[in-house]
């Protein structure tokens, strides 16, 4: 009979007990009564209780919800940029970043910018813009501009802002061939922050396949994984990527080395995962669980995937999100030294690629915004990774 | 007795101290320079400026800018002699050449005679040291001159034919040396030299035998070993490669100002080294006291910026080459699709007239250089409308017309067109990689083209690279700046139009056909480009000015006509940062290889600092 019993026994000594059976309904908690949102929490499925868990970091949610609209704009780069991104105005080269207005000689009249005038300084030789106070640029929503093909397949013309044709509407202002920055970062961010998920897809199947392997089946396999793994490893990776984009032949199409870099970042990158994949698969196929799963004939399939990892899923989780970012800086420097993406393709680390010199960082500095998204989306991405590595395991 | 004894040993001493500066000093006839003529002013001599470079091998710059030649150009651009007390020309076939009385070697030694005798017997002439034989500027209709050693300050050279390449090659920035240190080379020379030490010197220096030797170490366009004496301004002292080159003031030097103050006055010449992408933001900063190489047009209104802090001005000279950047189709391509559309005029023309030139000048060059073919600038006695403008004019429908005529009417599904053999006609330009200014260029192109149906890919290199891949035939079009020579004169020597040399990247195998005398690569097959050897052959056997300016019409006419090389734009700006302390650099110059020898022009041993 269970625990709680005891205290209603009789005395020790007490002669002839009388036969006692209680007709009341068998409750298990008829001591202990759980209280609604106990109850709630005690019968919650695990991804609801990660949810709550999760939903309790308000720094991770945030920078969930930040990751989730940039990645949201990836799907309308063109549609949210007020320009193509490769189009030239070579009457508005360099133009530093426009503000928005929204009153003109004290009436409001909607968002606007004012018109500019160039002058070209022959003393500095630089490009002298002043604003017009006089003629305001009204900005139009949900207009027709220029044309697009929205991911190279529809054609469209639809954007969320444009201005009359001619006239200067540049945010984030222009580069030395008069292309608007903003557009460039909006669609670089379609290349920089996709890259990492491509990538990451690549090395997490290596990853968890070689590693489960090995460290489920130990012995020769692990064997030979681990020193395939210390020979990946010992490379170093800078020179091995440079190799590697060096032999991409320069009549591919930008799309393809797109894909051939996210490749090489995805095979270079699975090395670690793997590891940890292994080590947790060691210590865990030792569990009673596992040998019990093995009694009852469960394939080795099986075993990993429904028992071991679901284990460890805290740390894949944590490691995938920290792994993002570093795929994105990986782009982000290749493209930096010139060899990953090339024009007419952009991507933030192409952007940055043509802000190092020093004219851009004595003269033009707003050619170095693109800093500013790969900041923000990789502390981010280190936020969501973290709550998430929390709310994976929710009984901590 | 005594006191007698120390006077003597005084006076004595002060008469060693005398003939020991009398050892070193110019020579008795010096080239006394005309400072009226050059709007210059008499400086003091000492102190020391710094330049930066990218690479050891830049030390050749520093021969360069020092500009001494047996003759030179002076300021009106004839040739007068430097080095030279005097040469006479007798109908550019024979030459006597007087050399200067008490000029001696930077290390002291006497400049006469006997080192032209020891260049053109033991160096000119001899199978292992020069391979091919004397250089083709010493031939006048393939036949080597009679030399005669008058006496130890004069020597005569006498072609039977007339030879009017010998003046320009011995003024040329990159000169034909006629003369060696034969005092310090001899050991080096087999015949010379002491066979043991020879070997054990072989042996130490890690080269195959004594000619390696002797080429290594008697190097005088390019100033490697600081043993080797010079007749320039400056003698390195430095063993390469070295981040701080230093070079000292030549105590020999043969120029003096109108006071009698022997030349340069700098004493030092600091080249330090530094990656070619940061040297303009180390010059912007007052690293450099004089800079140009690796300082672009781009970098000045940065260099402007900072001019007040770092102590500096910065001046833009126009240059003097015939365009600022041209793309070359390789007519001798491996691939044989390219070949054969290179070769067909009508492309090479298409390709340039589909290029919106103003757009670039636009964007590049703030709209102020000239949209113009690679030909010579309008500054030069030779220039035509009708070479400048020739194929320039934007227009894509003629182009698309020009290109479906030459067989390249089929199109893919992305609008590019199909070569005859049915490939893409995507063309691979290969940069030296040095300037982002081309790879915008190339960028802008890249999308006037797409009017045309053709592809355009850049593929950066590096420029020792990018020479062996022309002279192997391995590109199919590369970018390369324009004529060197944009103010060409009829005297100047017009190689760049003709097939010469396999570093030519639109006929590298043709040039090689000439280089090597005919030993390797190919004769000329079109028809135009045989004339232009052809031509250039008959100017070198061209008596006089007018023949040789008729030669130099005819040449530029098929040069520009046909587009061997497709020029964008001309007449580039190129800053000029100088330290607001060094004096006699003029404020407007022209920046080119040649004939001005970048800075050479302007006398670089009349600059000198304020203190």
């Amino acid at each position: 009979m269970s625990v709680q019993n005891q205290s209603s026994l009789p005395p020790e000594g007490t002669k002839d007990l009388p036969h006692f059976v209680s007709d009341a309904p068998f409750d298990l908690r008829s001591v202990e009564k759980l209280t609604p949102e106990q109850e709630k929490i005690y019968f919650a499925s695990q991804l609801t209780l990660m949810w709550w868990k999760f939903k309790r970091h308000r720094v991770a949610v945030w920078s969930g919800i930040f990751l989730l609209l940039l990645y949201g704009s990836v799907l309308v780069s063109e549609f949210l940029s007020p320009w193509n991104y490769q189009t030239r105005h070579s009457k508005h080269i360099y133009v530093p970043p426009q503000s928005i207005h929204l009153f003109h000689e004290g009436e409001f009249i909607g968002p606007f910018v004012y018109d500019l005038k160039r002058k070209l300084n022959l003393e500095t030789m630089q490009r002298e813009y002043t604003i017009d106070e006089r003629k305001p640029v009204k900005l139009s929503f949900f207009c027709s501009g220029e044309k697009y093909h929205w991911f190279g397949l529809i054609e469209a013309d639809n954007h969320l802002v444009c201005v009359p044709k001619g006239k200067p509407f540049y945010v984030l202002g222009t580069d030395r061939l008069g292309r608007d920055m903003l557009s460039r970062i909006l669609q670089g961010a379609r290349i920089s922050l996709t890259i990492g998920l491509i990538g990451i897809t690549v090395s997490f199947i290596l990853g968890i396949v070689i590693g489960g392997l090995a460290g489920y089946y130990g012995g020769w396999v692990d064997m030979i994984v681990q020193r395939v793994i210390e020979v990946l490893q010992s490379i170093p990776t800078i020179p091995l990527w440079l190799t590697l984009s060096a032999i991409m032949p320069p009549s591919w199409s930008p799309i393809l080395i797109y894909f051939g870099i996210t490749v090489i970042l995805g095979l270079l990158d699975w090395t670690g995962l793997a590891r940890a994949v292994r080590s947790k698969l060691l210590s865990l196929r030792e569990e009673d669980y596992v040998l019990a799963a093995r009694l009852i004939g469960a394939k080795p399939s099986r075993i990993i995937g429904r028992h071991l990892i679901p284990g460890f899923m805290s740390h894949l989780i944590a490691s995938a999100t920290i792994t993002i970012p570093t795929m994105i800086l990986g782009e982000t420097a290749l493209s930096f030294l010139g060899l990953g993406l090339r024009e007419p393709i952009t991507s933030w680390g192409v952007l940055l690629n043509e802000a190092q010199s020093i004219n851009v960082v004595a003269i033009y500095p707003w050619l170095m915004l693109p800093v500013v998204p790969v900041i923000f989306v990789i502390i981010a991405f280190n936020f969501l990774g973290d709550g998430l590595r929390d709310a994976a395991d929710p009984y901590k | 007795m005594t006191r007698n004894l120390k006077k003597f040993i005084s006076i004595s001493a002060g008469m060693l101290l005398a003939a020991s500066t009398a050892f070193a000093g110019p020579p008795e006839e010096p080239r006394v320079l005309n400072f009226d003529n050059l709007e210059k002013e008499i400086g003091q001599s000492g102190g020391s400026i710094r330049m930066l470079m990218a690479k050891p091998k830049d030390v050749r710059w520093m021969t360069v800018y020092s500009g001494a030649r047996l003759v030179a150009y002076d300021e009106t651009f004839q040739l007068k002699p430097d080095i030279l007390k005097e040469i006479e020309n007798v109908d550019n076939k024979s030459f006597t050449l007087h050399l200067r009385k008490g000029h001696k070697w930077s290390d002291g030694q006497p400049f006469t005679t006997e080192d032209f005798r020891y260049w053109w017997e033991d160096v000119a002439q001899n199978e292992a040291l020069s391979k091919g034989g004397p250089p083709r500027q010493m031939l006048a209709n393939g036949k080597p001159p009679k030399v005669e050693i008058i006496d130890s300050h004069t020597i005569r050279y006498t072609w039977d034919s007339v030879n009017p390449l010998f003046m320009t090659a011995l003024a040329g920035a990159r000169p034909m040396y006629i003369y060696m240190p034969a005092h310090y080379l001899k050991q080096f020379h087999e015949k010379y030299g002491d066979a043991d030490n020879l070997a054990a010197l072989v042996e130490s220096e890690q080269v195959q035998n004594w000619s390696s030797l002797h080429k290594r170490f008697g190097r005088q366009y390019r100033p490697e070993n600081p043993d080797m004496p010079t007749l320039q301004a400056w003698m390195n002292t430095t063993k390469l490669p070295s981040e701080r080159i230093v070079f000292k003031r030549n105590p020999n030097y043969h120029r003096v100002d109108p006071n009698g103050t022997q030349l340069p006055y700098l004493d030092e010449v600091i080249l330090n080294m530094a990656s070619s992408s940061i040297i303009a933001a180390k010059a912007g900063t007052g690293e450099s006291d004089l800079q140009a190489r690796y300082v672009r047009f781009d970098n000045y209104s940065f260099l402007k910026q900072g001019a007040e802090e770092g102590g500096y001005n910065v001046y833009l000279w126009p240059s003097g080459r015939g365009s600022e950047m041209t793309l070359l189709p390789n007519l001798n391509a491996k691939d044989e699709g390219f070949r054969k559309a290179f070769q067909d005029v009508r492309v090479r023309r298409a390709l340039s007239m589909g290029m919106d030139r103003s757009e670039i000048n636009e964007a590049i060059f703030f709209g102020l250089g000239r949209e113009a073919s690679n030909s010579v600038l309008p500054s030069s006695p030779l220039y035509k409308d009708a070479y400048g403008e020739a194929w320039i004019e934007y227009d894509v429908d003629a182009a698309n017309a020009l290109l479906d005529e030459a067989g390249f009417d089929k199109r893919d599904d992305s609008g590019t067109r199909l070569m005859p053999d049915g490939r893409p006609f995507e063309i691979i330009v290969e940069t030296a990689g040095e300037l982002s200014q081309e790879t915008d260029i190339l960028q802008l192109i890249t999308d006037h083209w797409k009017d045309i149906g053709v592809k355009l890919f850049v593929k950066p290199s590096q420029r020792d690279i990018l020479r062996g891949r022309v002279s192997n035939g391995e590109t199919v079009m590369s970018t390369w700046q324009g004529l060197n020579r944009g103010l060409a004169t009829p005297e100047m020597n017009p190689e760049e139009l003709a097939p010469v040399s396999p570093v030519q990247a639109q006929w590298p195998t043709w040039g090689n056909h000439y280089a090597s005398k005919g030993a390797a690569g190919e004769a000329p097959s079109l028809p135009e480009v045989a004339r232009l050897s052809e031509l250039y052959q008959n100017w070198r056997d061209a008596a006089d000015y007018d023949a040789q300016a008729k030669i130099w019409d005819e040449m530029l006419s098929i040069f520009t006509d046909q587009v061997y090389s497709i020029g964008i734009v001309s007449g580039g700006l190129q800053p000029i940062v100088v330290s607001k302390k060094l004096r006699n650099v003029p404020e407007e110059g022209i920046w080119a290889f040649e004939p001005t020898l970048y800075f050479g022009q302007y006398l670089p041993d009349t600059f000198w600092l304020e203190k």
